[in-house]
């Protein structure tokens, strides 16, 4: 039992900071990524993106494989399935609609 | 659980808010059929071209600065515009419906299993 509350304990802490949930959002984009892909998209570094990948895999967010020098994450398909299609699928469908208010507004000056 | 999203426009808060407000400016960019109450407590339902179809209600309106509605799934979606030098930063943030009480008790079957 403890151990099961500390397992969702470090699940909600390590989607506690916006910057973790981004990460596990862009994971999940992508399907598989290291952290040299993630820096690189990102405006932290690449030390800084590994820590927290590995923080997240800790907490059970990811699956860690090592891949030669580098180790790649996936998202794991359970606990947060639901919760990682949601946030992919809201998160695309505000990228669009945020464009298309850029548009009408930039169309109606 | 949130999605956040943020982008600064050229135009200004009080351009920006009619686009948010206006059922008839909604409809150029957030759903195909949009009618809105723009007012704490008023109505919105929101019509996409899939057969999508959903309803909310505005728990908070200030004027060219706050706009949050509730969705009647349980989730909620923010909206926050702020005055920056290029413009306008438009600021927003989607709370997830009902499921995280179900995305809970999964984590806590998915951990105690782990742990087993």
């Amino acid at each position: 039992m403890d151990d099961g509350r500390r397992g969702i304990d470090r699940v909600f802490a390590a989607l506690g900071d916006a910057g973790r949930r981004s990460l596990v959002e862009a994971v999940a984009t992508r399907g598989t990524a290291t952290a040299t892909e993630l820096a690189a998209e990102l405006p932290v570094t690449r030390q800084a993106v590994a820590k927290q990948l590995s923080a997240l895999a800790h907490a059970g967010l990811l699956r860690a494989t090592r891949a030669g020098r580098e180790t790649r994450y996936e998202v794991t398909p359970a606990p947060l399935e639901d919760a990682v299609e949601w946030m992919v699928a809201v998160g695309a469908a505000w990228d669009e609609r945020l464009a298309a208010l850029r548009r009408t507004l930039a169309t109606k000056m | 659980m949130e999605v956040e999203r943020e982008i600064v426009v050229p135009e200004s808060p009080d351009e920006v808010w009619e686009a948010l407000t206006e059922p008839e400016r909604l409809e150029e960019w957030f759903a195909t059929e949009v009618e809105l109450d723009a007012r704490p407590g008023g109505e919105g339902v929101f019509r996409w071209g899939d057969g999508d179809e959903r309803h909310a209600v505005v728990r908070e309106l200030e004027e060219a600065e706050r706009l949050v509605l509730d969705w009647d799934d349980g989730g909620s979606v923010a909206i926050e515009l702020e005055p920056s030098v290029d413009g306008t930063r438009v600021r927003v943030v989607e709370a997830s419906p009902d499921f995280a009480p179900a995305l809970e008790l999964r984590a806590f079957a998915w951990t105690t299993a782990a742990a087993a």
